[in-house]
């Protein structure tokens, strides 16, 4: 680099709506960057190069970070031309970067080890990446993009059937259809998105960008079967009967319940219905729509990662009084750091080192008061290198008239009972190439991994993709032959 | 995907049977099965049970009581030629096809709905059936198609009295079913007894097969959002162990469910589904004046 650059220490700050206006409805908290606003954040990259950019080795897929934040500076007189190139290379990697620039853990991941970060504040790369994708939507620059793409496809005659329209089953479909290949999608619940759709919250992921990210597929060509639930509707032997290949994405749906007396009562939610109700149904709108939910005066949500906080700051927003319990200490809590930080700004409480052991009910069966059983830390770890914890033997009993049970989910079971697909506990299992054990139906997301995340269920996707690709044209080439 | 609808008439007082073109669930439904209905953009998901099919022309019938905002805006709003957004399904296990024998199947008020497709299939597998609904007199559907279809069917009717509520309703409909079942089982030999209906008459007609021993298989009629099993909202007890109604049943063996709990947890919402449906009388008043 030529050019001398001043080193910029402070991240220019995106704007945040302020936690008692925001809590009062389900607008996007933080606002992001306008094109000034990104210009000035893109400044203080240090443009390592690629070969040596520890933010790209950071993201799972890979991004030419310092690539795109390059053309926001290079192009800065010509806005739509620069966000145009930053875009075309963020694609080259990623095709969802609206909703990746929101929820990626980007602390853990391509904002890790930054090199800004030994002296001073690291790249706000998330928030850049959201502003291109925004900004190219809100401009119509993607789709200028998309059709310079489609007149290039080049048809190869063959089907492939996507199950599932979450961020892996999307992110395949986009990249198949593509490469030319005749692709529909058949989704179970009645809108596509999967957990960005019914999981993460209007607030944090508006559905609009969700919608626009599918109507770009649509207009790829793809075809998008809603209502068809793969297992009841139809069966994976007769998609592979019709189609060439197949590809899982059905994710990790099924909610883990709590072992504990009690738990059925009136006002125990799972995250997932909770979440459901609230975002898919709509229920912060009721009665204008139809499906309610029933948020108390006193709530209690159990577990500390992303689906806790969206479960409590969405409660925080019916007017609740919300505290996250959590059984190990704060240094464990999974959740995205801009997450916590959201939700202690807006009130919610945070009680750690306690274990739900009983829920207590009223006379009608509704929920009343949580049983907690105190914990404590041990020095020694666990596998996954968390301190190991036991029980006090003392108990706390906390009220509350809504609980909302938020520990995790298993892989969705109907298509696990596939006869001839290999399973180990609840998770698909694939081979490198992430093909499963019946030939031609290829797996991954939550699928195969269990809970995980937005990006490495895309980064499969696309990489599913690709091997599906390189299936399909050894069977072309061996009918050919 | 919006399913079209063919066909509509009102079978009786606040029965309305839909016939709609819903080809992918009309291939693959089976006796015992649902779909999830959700019918307005701004609608909540219900569980409907396919009553009759066909496979070849594509379509499925669907009948509703109506109960609340949901059924009373489908039997106001919809018309034949329009269209049900989604049709999601066949959903849940179907029926368990055996050889039972002398069979009682019991339908209250709308759950004579639910009866039809299994009865009938029990019977052409083989079975002897009879099947009892247990209805106000104004609401008895399908009388002839049941004739036709089972050894025997007979319906426990009874009128309505001026100024009953649902509770006056509800508390006539258990007296009749248990004396009509009691009757029935103190008269003849039963090797299976099946019940759809109202949670509360459901358990009731349990208590009285129970004295008699005789197997009794139940369709559970729990709330339910997605019916895929991702959500919970369906959990039942049965025999001790947390299930999930949509993927585990619909139906079990009536002797291991936890009665009171599905009970309670049916009736949680009843406040806000009576806000919804004034929400929804209010907007139809406000649209004529
Ligand atoms: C509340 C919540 C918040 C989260 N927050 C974050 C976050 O901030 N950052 C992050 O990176 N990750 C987050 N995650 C995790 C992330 O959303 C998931 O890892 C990701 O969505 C997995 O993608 P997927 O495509 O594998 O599956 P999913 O998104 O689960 O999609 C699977 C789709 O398959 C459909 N399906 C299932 N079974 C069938 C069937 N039999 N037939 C047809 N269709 C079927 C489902 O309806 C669904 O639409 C969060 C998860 C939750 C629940
Ligand atoms: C497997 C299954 C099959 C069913 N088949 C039929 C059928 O063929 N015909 C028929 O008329 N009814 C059937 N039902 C019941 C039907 O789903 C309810 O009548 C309907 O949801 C009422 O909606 P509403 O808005 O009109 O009434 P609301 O005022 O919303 O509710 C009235 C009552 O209906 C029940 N209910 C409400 N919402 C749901 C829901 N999402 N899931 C389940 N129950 C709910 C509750 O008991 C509630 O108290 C079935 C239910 C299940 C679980
Ligand atoms: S996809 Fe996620 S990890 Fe990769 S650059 Fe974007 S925000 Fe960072
Ligand atoms: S590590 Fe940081 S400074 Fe270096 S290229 Fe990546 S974002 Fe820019
Ligand atoms: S209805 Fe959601 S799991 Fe059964």
């Amino acid at each position: 680099m030529a050019v001398k650059r001043k080193l910029i220490k402070e991240r220019v700050p995106t704007p945040e709506r302020p936690a008692e206006e925001r809590v009062k409805d389900f607008g996007e908290v933080n606002l992001g960057y306008t094109f000034e606003l990104a210009v000035k954040e893109a400044e203080r990259c240090l443009q390592c190069p690629a070969n040596y950019a520890p933010c790209i080795k950071g993201c799972p897929v890979h991004i030419n970070i310092p690539g795109f934040i390059g053309k926001l500076v290079e192009y800065r007189d010509d806005p739509d031309r620069a966000v145009k190139e930053a875009l075309n290379v963020i694609w080259a990697c990623n095709s969802l970067p609206a909703t990746t620039g929101r929820v990626c853990p980007q602390e853990d991941q391509c904002e890790m080890n930054c090199v800004m970060g030994k002296v001073g504040d690291k790249i706000n790369i998330g928030k850049l990446e959201r502003f291109v994708a925004d900004y190219a939507r809100e401009r119509g620059i993607d789709e200028e993009l998309l059709f310079e793409i489609v007149p290039k496809i080049e048809k190869k005659g063959q089907k492939v059937a996507i199950i599932g329209a979450g961020p892996a089953g999307l992110t395949a479909a986009g990249e198949l259809a593509k490469l030319g290949y005749d692709v529909t999608i058949y989704e179970a619940l009645h809108e596509a998105g999967g957990v960005l759709m019914y999981g993460i919250p209007e607030f944090r992921l508006p559905k609009s960008i969700v919608e626009s990210e599918i109507d770009k597929l649509r207009k790829l060509g793809v075809r998008i079967l809603t209502d068809h639930i793969v297992g009841k509707t139809v069966t994976i032997e007769e998609l592979l009967e019709e189609y060439d290949a197949v590809f899982i994405g059905s994710g990790a749906g099924t909610p883990r319940l709590i072992n504990a007396p009690g738990v059925n009562l009136n006002g125990i939610y799972t995250a997932n219905e909770f979440l459901t109700r609230v975002n898919l149904m709509k229920a912060y709108l009721f009665p204008e729509y139809d499906t309610p939910v029933y948020v108390g005066k006193k709530v209690i949500v159990i577990g500390a990662g992303n689906t806790a906080m969206d479960a409590a700051r969405s409660a925080r927003r019916f007017g609740a009084e919300v505290t996250i319990a959590y059984r190990r200490g704060p240094e464990d809590v999974s959740a995205r750091i801009e997450e916590v930080e959201h939700a202690k700004e807006e009130g919610i409480k945070f009680e750690f080192f306690i274990n739900p052991v009983e829920f207590i009910g009223d006379e009608n069966g509704k929920v009343k008061a949580v049983k907690f059983e105190k914990m404590k830390a041990l020095e020694e770890r666990d596998s996954r290198g968390k301190r190991k914890i036991v029980g006090t033997g003392e108990y706390v009993t906390i009220e509350a008239d809504t609980v909302i049970i938020a520990i995790g989910k298993h892989p969705n079971r109907l298509i696990v009972n596939t006869p001839g697909l290999k399973v180990e506990r609840g998770r698909i299992v694939v081979d490198e190439n992430l093909m499963t054990s019946i030939p031609g139906v290829f797996a991954g997301g939550d699928a195969i991994r269990g809970e995980a995340t937005v990006i490495l269920a895309m980064g499969d996707g696309r990489k599913a993709a690709k091997a599906i690709h390189e299936y399909l044209t050894k069977k072309r080439e061996n009918g050919n032959a | 995907m919006p399913y079209k609808i063919l066909d509509k008439k009102e079978l009786a007082m606040n029965e309305v049977w839909y016939k709609v073109h819903a080809p992918h669930v009309a291939k693959k439904v089976e006796p015992g099965q649902f779909v999830i209905v959700r019918a307005f953009e701004n609608g909540e998901r219900i569980p409907l049970t396919p009553v009759e099919w066909d496979r070849e022309e594509g379509w499925i019938t669907l009948i509703t009581f109506i109960r609340g905002k949901t059924t009373m805006r489908m039997a106001n709003e919809l018309k034949p030629g329009d269209e049900i957004l989604n049709i999601a399904g066949p959903l849940g296990n179907p029926a368990p096809m055996k050889k039972y024998g002398r069979v009682l199947a019991i339908g209250m008020i709308t759950g004579i709905v639910e009866v039809f497709p299994i009865a009938k299939a029990w019977q052409e597998f083989g079975n002897d059936v009879t099947t009892l609904h247990v209805s106000p007199n104004p609401m008895v559907i399908l009388e002839e198609k049941f004739e036709k279809a089972v050894s025997r069917h007979i319906v426990e009717g009874f009128d309505l009295q001026p100024g009953w509520g649902m509770n006056e309703i509800a508390g006539e409909l258990v007296k009749r079913a248990v004396a009509k079942v009691r009757e029935l089982l103190e008269s003849e030999h039963f090797d299976m007894v099946l019940t759809v209906g109202p949670a509360g008459a459901q358990k009731a007609v349990f208590n009285v097969v129970k004295e008699f021993g005789i197997p009794m298989h139940a369709d559970l009629h729990p709330i339910m959002v997605d019916a895929t099993g991702m959500c919970g909202a369906c959990r039942v007890t049965i025999g001790g162990e947390v299930k999930f109604a949509c993927i585990d049943g619909p139906g079990f063996d009536a002797y291991k469910v936890d009665w009171d709990e599905l009970i309670h947890r049916i009736g949680f919402y009843a406040p806000m589904e009576r806000l919804a449906m004034e929400h929804y009388m209010k907007a139809l008043q406000g649209g004529e004046q």
